[in-house]
C-alpha cells in the first residue's frame, strides 16, 4: 500500500517547506557535484532489537562539556510534540522528545530506522495490519517516573483532541480508517472526558506492550512513527493548551526556559538513560537557542566566529543568498561550512483550473528565467538549474530538460512570444503569486520583466509568508501560477510523483497545487506504486514524470535547491542530516 | 499642580481610547481571519470554532472590542490560561501573554533608548555650549558644521556603514546584541555600544544646535545681561542663569524623543536585529497579530502621552515663571 | 504683501520617532527698522538671500536634485540605460557566480557609473536617479497635502476661536500622540489590502495614494498648530480689527489680511517638512512596507544596500551620500531662507 508511505512523506516534506527552508544556502567553488547528490540517494531500512539498543556510537572525538550557543530564525511556535509539524522544530524535538521509533544515522552515513522508546522498529502481524511495539527498560520521564504504555496511549488519544490543529493526522487516519478530518468523530473531546480508543483499535496489554491495529495494512508505520508529531506526552503532566509551552522531557534534555520569539535554554535531562538511546549524545551541558536571528544575521556572526560564536551553530539556519560571496570566498569561513544538496525542487505550479490552454502555459515554461532563480538564492550554492521533477537526489532522475531551462537559463522570450501569438492570448492577465521574502521578490521582478516582454500582463501578487502555503493551497484560489517547491522524505520518486501530480489528490491543503488530474497517468502510477524492484521503479517514475511534463506541463520546474550551513570554530560533530534537513543537533560537541 | 495633573490625565485616556479604537476597528478591515491561519490544514469546523473562542474572536466585534479594553483593567480567562491585568490577551500568532512578551521585549528599548539618551544628551549639550560659548570661533564652525551634516544621517545608513568598518574590516567590536544588564553588565555595554554610538550621532546633532542657539539666546537675556554687569565672572553667569534657562526647549524635545524611543525605536532595532519593542511591533503587523499590535500600539502611545505631561510638569520646575494651569 | 510684515515662529518641532527630527529655534519680533524706503520685503528678502552664500549654493543643489529627478527619463536616453533590464544577468562577464559584481567597487565602469546592483545586476545609477524621482514626487506631495490641512486647520483654529479652536487643539493632541512610524508600518498594508482584490497587484499608483494618505494623515500637525499660534496673535491686531469693523468679509479677512502674514513660516516649514518626509518615505521602505519592488525606490535601496554591505559596500554609498548631500543642503536653504525673511533671529 504505497500510498500510505506516500501520505507520511507528503506530510513531512510539506512540513519542511512551510518553514521556508528553501532560501538560499551553497557550497564552496565546486560546490557539491552530482556525486554527492547521488550519495544522498539511500535506502532505509526498518532496524532489529540489536540496531535499537543504546549507546549510541560515539562521535570522534566528542567531550561533555560546555555551552552550546543555538541562532535560530524563527521562534518555536509549538513545544507540544502533537503540535509540531515544521522542520526546525522538529530538529530541535529531537533532543527533548522520544518516539516509538526514531532514523538513526550511523558515522558512515547509513540511515536505518530503529526503535527509540520502543525495542525494536516494530513488529508487524495480519498483513501490516497489526503492529506491536514493546517498550524499553529504563524510559524515563524528566520527573523520574518510567514511560509505560498508558502514556503511549494517552499520546495517541490526545491527538483527537480539537486543540490539536498542526501536527500530523496520518496515524489518526489509519485507527479511523477515514480520510480527511472524519477521524476526529472517533474521540472527539480526546482522552480528556473519560473516554478511550477501543481495544480493538489500540491495545495496550500491560505497562510495556502497545498494539496498534488498522483497517488496512500500513506498511509505513515505522516511519510515521518516526516523526516529531507522535512524539510522547506524559499523561499525568499533560496541561492541554499549557503543554505547548511547558512540555514534560523524555530526551537528553529538557526546557530550562523558553521565551518565544526570544530565547530558549535547554539542559541536561539527568533522567535520560544514554543506554536506553541508540541515536542521541548529550554532549554539550546546555544548548542556549536565540531566536529572531535571520540567515543572514546567523551568517554574519558565524562567518566572523569571534569569541562567543566560536561556539555557536544553528540546527536549520542556512547561509543567506546575500553572503555567498563571503562564504564562498574566504578559506576561513568556508572551511566552517557544511555544503549539500536539498531534496527540494523548485517550480512553478500552473492553476490548470484557470490556465486550461497548454500553449500559454508552454509560453510561460519558455519564458521564465531560471537562472534569475538561481540568482536569488544566491548562485550556484544555492541552487542548480534544473528542468525536471524529480531532482539528482532522488532515484530515477533523468536529467531531461525539455522546456531549455538549463541550456537557456535567461528564458527563451522569443520562442515564448511565437507560441503565446499562436494561441491567440497575447495580451492576456496573468497573475503571479509569490511569497514576500528577498528571493522570491527578486524572481517576480526578472520574471514579469520576460513574461511582459512575452505578451502577457502580468499581476504580481505578494503574499506574507506565514500564509503562503494556506493561500496557494486552497484549489479556489485565483491566481494563474505559483511558486512551490516538494521534497521527498527517502529518496524515492514514489514520495514526489503521486503527493503533488495525482488528480485524486486534489483537495484545499493537499500539495498537488497544479490541480493536475490526468485519469492515465493517475493509473499509471497506480502500476509503478506496485514494482517491487526499486531499481525498476526508478526508472518507471523517472520516465513517467518526462512524460507528465512533456505532454501536459503542469508545473515548470526551475532549480534543485542546494543549502550551506555554517558552525563556529569550536564546534564539533556537525553533520547534516538528512531526515530533518540540517544539522543533526544530538550529534554536536563543545570542543575545548 | 493636583488639578493639572488629573485634567492631563484624563485627556491622556481619551487620547488613548481613541487610538486602542482605531487600532481595533481597522485590523479588522483587513479580510484575513487569524483562527483559520491558526488552525493549519487538518482544521474542522469544531476545531475552528474552538481555536475562535480561546482567540476570543467568535462574537461581534464591538463586544469583542469592549471585551478587549476591560480585560486591561479586570483581567480575562483564556483556554491557554487566566490573564491578570493587565490583559491584552494572547498572541494569535504563538499564544504568548502579549503583556509578558511587552515587558520581555522593554527591557531591550529602555537599555537602546536610555542608553543612547546619556550618550547624545551629554556629547549634544557639551558640543552646543561650548560652540555658544566660543561663539564665531573655529570650534563653533566645526561643532555647527558637523551637526549639520550629521544630522542629515539616517540610521539605515550610517548603521551598516559603522558595522562594516568596526565589525567586520577592524574586527574591533561584536555584532550588536542585548544581554540583559542584571546578566553579565560588560557584555549588555559592549552589545549596545554600536547602536548608542549610531542613534547619538542622529540625535546629538539636534542637541547641539538646540543647545548653541538657545544658549546663545539666553546670553542675550536682560536678567543674564545684568548679572554680568554686577561683575559676576563669565563663567559663573553661563552655568548659574544662562544654562539654566536655556533647558526649557531642550526638555521639551528631549521628552519626546525619549517618550518615542521608548515606544520602540524601530529602524534601529530593526537594523541592529534587536529584540525590542520596534522589531516586535514590525513582526507583530507582518503577521497580522491583532493583539500583539494592539498591546505595542498602547504601549507606545501611553509614553508619548505620558512623558507630553511630564515634559510641561518639568517647566514648572526649571522657570518658576511657568505656572501650572 | 498688503500689511506690515511681522514674523513671529515660536515653539519647536517634534522629530519623528526615530530620532531624524529638525529644530526650528525661537525668533524674535522684526522690529521696524527693515523698513527701507521703496523695497517690499519680498525684494529685501531677495537682497538678503543672495547675499548668503551657503544658502545661494544649496539652492543650486536642491535644485539640481529635483532637476535630475524631473528629467530622469532624459538622462536615461542621454546614459542609454534604464533602471529596469537586468544588465548583470544578461551581459556576461559582469556578475560572478554568486550574483555579485566582478570588477571592483562593485562593479563601476565607464559602462555602469555607479556600478550595479548585487543580484539583479541593474545599474546603480539609473536605479537612484529614478529611485529620487518616486521619493521626491512623494515627498512633495504629501508636503503640499499636510501644508494645505495645516492652513486649513491651523487659520480656522485661531481665527474662529471657542470651540471650534478646542476642538481643533484636542485633534491635533490626538494626532500627534499617535505613534507615527508604528502606524504606518501598521496601517500601509491594512488600507493597501482593503482597496483591491485580492488577487490583483496593487497597482503603483494607488501604492503611492496608500503611503501619501497615511503620512499626509500624520504629517500637519506641527505646522498646523504654529499657524494657530500665529493666527490667535494676528487677529487681535490692529489692521485686523480695522477689517473686521470695515465689515469685510471672514474669508477676506483670511484671505488677504492674515495669510500674507503667516507666509513666512509656512515656507520655512515647509523646507524643513520636505527632507523629513523623504527620510519618512524610505525608512517604510526600508521596513519593507514602501513601494512595490519593481518601481525603482531612493528607501529600498537601503534594505538592498544592507543585505549586501558585508560583500559589496559601494552599492550602499551611492544612495546613502545622495541623500546626505540632499538633506543638509535642503536644511541649509530653510535656514537661509528663515534668516532671508527675518534677519535678526539668533544665529
Amino acid at each position: 500500500m504505497r500510498t500510505a508511505r506516500v501520505s507520511v512523506v507528503g506530510l513531512a516534506a510539506s512540513a519542511l517547506i512551510l518553514t521556508g527552508c528553501s532560501s538560499g544556502g551553497g557550497g564552496g567553488d565546486e560546490g557539491v557535484s552530482k556525486d554527492d547528490a547521488a550519495k544522498q540517494q539511500v535506502k532505509y531500512e526498518f532496524g532489529d532489537e540489536q540496531a535499537s539498543t543504546g549507546p549510541a556510537e560515539e562521535v570522534k572525538g566528542a567531550k561533555k562539556g560546555g555551552v552550546l550557543t543555538v541562532y535560530q530564525r524563527d521562534s518555536f511556535a509549538h513545544l507540544d510534540p502533537a503540535q509540531m509539524y515544521v522542520s526546525d522544530e522538529g530538529s530541535m524535538s529531537t533532543l527533548i522528545h522520544r518516539r516509538l521509533t526514531t532514523y538513526k544515522r550511523d558515522n558512515s552515513g547509513k540511515y536505518t530506522v530503529v526503535g527509540d522508546l520502543a525495542k525494536d522498529s516494530g513488529q508487524s502481524s495480519n498483513g501490516d495490519r497489526t503492529w506491536k511495539y514493546e517498550l524499553k527498560d529504563g524510559v524515563k520521564w524528566e520527573d523520574g517516573s518510567p514511560i509505560t504504555s498508558k502514556d503511549i496511549r494517552h499520546t495517541f488519544e490526545r491527538q483527537f483532541a480539537p486543540f490539536v490543529s498542526e501536527g500530523p493526522v496520518f496515524i489518526q487516519q489509519w485507527l479511523a480508517g477515514k480520510s480527511g478530518t472524519g477521524y476526529r468523530k472517533m474521540l472527539p473531546d480526546g482522552p480528556y472526558k473519560g473516554k478511550h480508543l477501543p481495544d480493538k483499535v489500540l491495545e495496550t496489554p500491560n505497562d510495556k506492550t502497545i498494539v496498534f491495529h488498522f483497517k488496512s495494512p500500513q506498511p509505513d508505520l515505522p516511519y510515521a512513527l518516526g516523526m516529531a508529531g507522535y512524539a510522547a506526552v506524559q499523561e499525568k503532566g499533560d496541561t492541554k493548551e499549557k503543554y505547548d509551552k511547558k512540555p514534560v522531557a523524555s530526551g537528553p534534555y529538557k526546557v530550562a526556559s523558553f521565551k518565544s520569539g526570544k530565547s530558549m535554554k535547554l539542559v541536561r535531562n539527568d533522567n535520560w538513560d544514554p543506554k536506553t538511546d541508540a541515536v542521541r549524545h548529550a554532549y554539550p551541558d546546555s544548548h542556549d537557542i536565540q531566536f529572531g536571528v535571520s540567515y543572514e544575521a546567523s551568517t554574519k556572526r558565524l562567518s566572523s566566529d569571534s569569541a562567543e560564536n566560536k561556539t555557536a551553530v544553528s540546527y536549520s539556519n542556512q547561509v543567506d543568498a546575500s553572503s555567498m560571496q563571503e562564504v564562498r570566498s574566504n578559506p576561513d569561513v568556508k572551511k566552517r561550512s557544511l555544503a549539500g544538496y536539498q531534496p527540494y525542487v523548485g517550480k512553478i505550479s500552473f492553476n490548470m483550473d484557470r490556465l486550461k490552454d497548454k500553449k500559454v502555459r508552454e509560453a510561460i515554461a519558455y519564458a521564465l528565467p531560471a537562472k534569475s532563480l538561481m540568482q536569488a538564492f544566491g548562485g550556484s550554492g544555492g541552487g542548480e538549474l534544473g528542468g525536471s521533477y524529480l531532482s539528482p537526489t532522488v532515484a530515477g532522475h533523468t536529467g531531461a530538460d525539455p522546456y531549455g531551462k538549463a541550456k537557456k537559463p535567461l528564458g527563451d522570450v522569443k520562442k515564448a512570444k511565437k507560441i503565446l501569438k499562436e494561441s491567440g492570448k497575447s495580451g492576456m492577465k496573468l497573475t503571479f503569486a509569490f511569497q514576500n521574502s528577498p528571493e522570491w521578490q527578486e524572481f517576480s521582478i526578472a520574471a514579469k520583466d520576460n513574461l511582459s516582454k512575452a505578451g502577457f500582463d502580468v499581476q504580481l501578487k505578494d503574499i506574507v509568508s506565514d500564509t503562503y502555503y494556506d493561500q496557494i493551497g486552497k484549489t479556489k484560489n485565483k491566481y494563474d501560477m505559483y511558486h512551490s517547491s516538494w521534497g521527498a522524505d527517502w529518496p524515492s520518486a514514489s514520495t514526489v510523483i503521486p503527493p503533488t501530480l495525482d488528480g485524486r489528490q486534489v483537495q484545499d491543503g493537499a500539495s498537488n497545487y497544479s490541480h493536475y488530474n490526468n485519469p492515465q497517468m493517475n493509473k499509471e502510477m497506480d502500476r509503478i506504486s506496485k514494482i517491487t524492484d526499486a531499481d525498476a521503479a526508478a526508472k518507471e517514475w523517472g520516465k513517467l514524470a518526462d512524460s507528465i511534463l512533456k505532454e501536459d506541463l503542469p508545473d515548470i520546474p526551475l532549480m534543485y535547491y542546494k543549502q550551506i550551513q555554517l558552525h563556529g570554530s569550536k564546534v564539533g560533530g556537525v553533520v547534516l542530516n538528512d531526515v530533518i534537513s540540517g544539522i543533526d543537533p544530538t550529534q554536536l560537541y563543545v570542543k575545548k | 499642580m493636583l488639578r493639572f495633573f488629573s485634567r492631563r490625565l484624563a485627556g491622556a485616556i481619551v487620547i488613548l481610547l481613541v487610538i486602542s479604537a482605531v487600532t481595533f476597528f481597522l485590523f479588522y478591515a483587513v479580510p484575513r481571519d487569524p483562527a483559520m491561519l491558526a488552525c493549519g490544514k487538518n482544521c474542522t469546523p469544531d476545531a475552528l470554532e474552538v481555536i475562535r473562542k480561546n482567540m476570543g474572536i467568535d462574537k461581534p466585534i464591538p463586544v469583542q472590542y469592549w471585551e478587549f479594553m476591560s480585560g486591561i483593567v479586570t483581567g480575562r480567562d483564556f483556554a491557554q490560561g487566566a490573564c491578570p491585568a493587565p490583559c491584552f490577551g494572547y498572541s494569535f500568532a504563538n499564544s504568548d501573554p502579549v503583556w509578558d512578551t511587552i515587558l520581555d521585549r522593554f527591557p531591550t528599548t529602555v537599555s537602546l533608548s536610555i542608553g543612547g539618551a546619556v550618550v547624545f544628551l551629554f556629547i549634544g549639550l557639551g558640543a552646543g555650549m561650548i560652540a555658544a560659548w566660543k561663539r564665531g570661533t573655529l570650534a563653533d564652525k566645526v561643532f555647527s558644521t558637523a551637526s549639520l551634516v550629521l544630522s542629515s544621517m539616517q540610521i539605515y545608513f550610517v548603521g551598516p556603514l559603522v558595522m562594516a568598518l568596526f565589525v567586520f574590516n577592524l574586527g574591533l567590536l561584536d555584532q550588536p546584541k542585548y544581554v540583559p544588564l542584571s546578566e553579565d553588565p560588560a557584555a549588555w555595554f559592549m552589545g549596545l555600544l554600536i547602536p548608542w554610538l549610531v542613534i547619538q550621532i542622529i540625535f546629538t546633532a539636534n542637541y547641539t544646535r538646540l543647545a548653541r542657539s538657545s544658549m546663545i539666546e539666553q546670553l542675550a537675556e536682560d536678567h543674564v545681561r545684568t548679572a554680568r554687569a554686577k561683575g559676576m565672572s563669565g563663567k559663573f553667569v553661563f552655568f548659574r542663569y544662562a544654562w539654566r534657562g536655556s533647558l526649557i526647549p531642550i526638555v521639551t524635545i528631549f521628552g519626546v524623543d525619549l517618550g518615542s524611543l521608548l515606544g520602540g525605536a524601530m529602524i534601529t532595532e530593526w537594523t541592529f536585529s534587536l529584540p525590542g519593542l520596534g522589531k516586535l511591533a514590525v513582526e507583530s503587523v507582518q503577521k497580522t497579530d491583532l493583539p500583539m499590535v494592539m498591546g505595542v500600539m498602547l504601549f507606545s502611545a501611553t509614553f508619548i502621552v505620558l512623558f507630553n505631561v511630564l515634559v510641561d510638569a518639568a517647566y514648572a520646575f526649571i522657570d518658576p515663571r511657568v505656572r501650572l494651569a | 504683501m498688503t500689511s506690515p510684515s511681522q514674523a513671529a515662529i515660536a515653539g519647536s518641532e517634534t522629530p519623528d520617532p526615530d530620532g531624524v527630527g529638525l529644530t526650528t529655534e525661537p525668533v524674535g519680533q522684526e522690529g521696524s527698522s527693515d523698513q527701507q524706503v521703496g523695497r517690499s520685503p519680498g525684494q529685501l528678502m531677495w537682497i538678503r538671500f543672495k547675499r548668503d552664500r551657503a544658502g545661494v549654493i544649496s539652492a543650486f543643489v536642491v535644485i539640481a536634485m529635483f532637476a535630475v529627478a524631473a528629467l530622469a527619463p532624459v538622462i536615461s536616453s542621454l546614459y542609454g540605460k534604464d533602471p529596469w533590464t537586468r544588465y548583470g544577468q544578461l551581459r556576461e562577464g559582469l556578475l560572478n557566480d554568486n550574483g555579485y559584481p566582478i570588477k571592483a567597487n562593485g562593479g563601476i565602469d565607464s559602462e555602469h557609473w555607479f556600478g550595479l546592483e548585487p543580484g539583479l545586476g541593474r545599474d546603480v545609477f539609473m536605479q537612484l536617479v529614478y529611485g529620487m524621482r518616486t521619493s521626491l514626487s512623494l515627498a512633495v506631495v504629501i508636503a503640499i497635502l499636510s501644508v494645505l490641512l495645516a492652513i486649513v486647520i491651523g487659520v480656522a483654529g485661531g481665527y474662529l476661536g471657542g470651540k471650534t479652536d478646542y476642538f481643533l487643539g484636542r485633534l491635533t493632541d490626538l494626532m500627534m500622540s499617535f505613534p507615527s512610524q508604528l502606524f504606518f508600518v501598521a496601517f500601509v498594508p491594512v488600507i493597501g489590502a482593503l482597496a483591491v482584490d485580492p488577487q490583483d497587484e496593487m497597482p503603483t499608483w494607488l501604492r503611492a495614494s496608500v503611503l501619501i494618505f497615511v503620512m499626509w494623515l500624520l504629517g500637519w500637525m506641527t505646522l498646523a498648530r504654529l499657524l494657530r499660534g500665529q493666527v490667535l496673535t494676528l487677529r487681535e491686531r490692529e489692521f485686523v480689527e480695522a477689517a473686521k469693523v470695515a465689515g469685510t468679509p471672514p474669508w477676506r479677512i483670511v484671505r488677504k489680511e492674515l495669510l500674507p502674514n503667516v507666509v513666512t513660516p509656512i515656507l520655512v516649514q515647509s523646507t524643513y517638512m520636505l527632507p523629513n518626509f523623504v527620510t519618512a518615505v524610505a525608512g517604510l521602505s526600508f521596513l519593507g512596507v514602501g513601494m512595490p519592488a519593481s518601481t525603482p525606490d531612493w528607501g529600498r535601496m537601503f534594505a538592498t544596500g544592507a543585505e549586501v554591505y558585508q560583500s559589496d559596500i559601494t552599492y550602499m554609498i551611492f544612495p546613502g551620500v545622495a541623500m546626505v548631500i540632499f538633506i543638509v543642503a535642503f536644511n541649509l536653504l530653510g535656514d537661509s531662507v528663515r534668516d532671508a525673511f527675518d534677519p535678526k533671529s539668533g544665529r
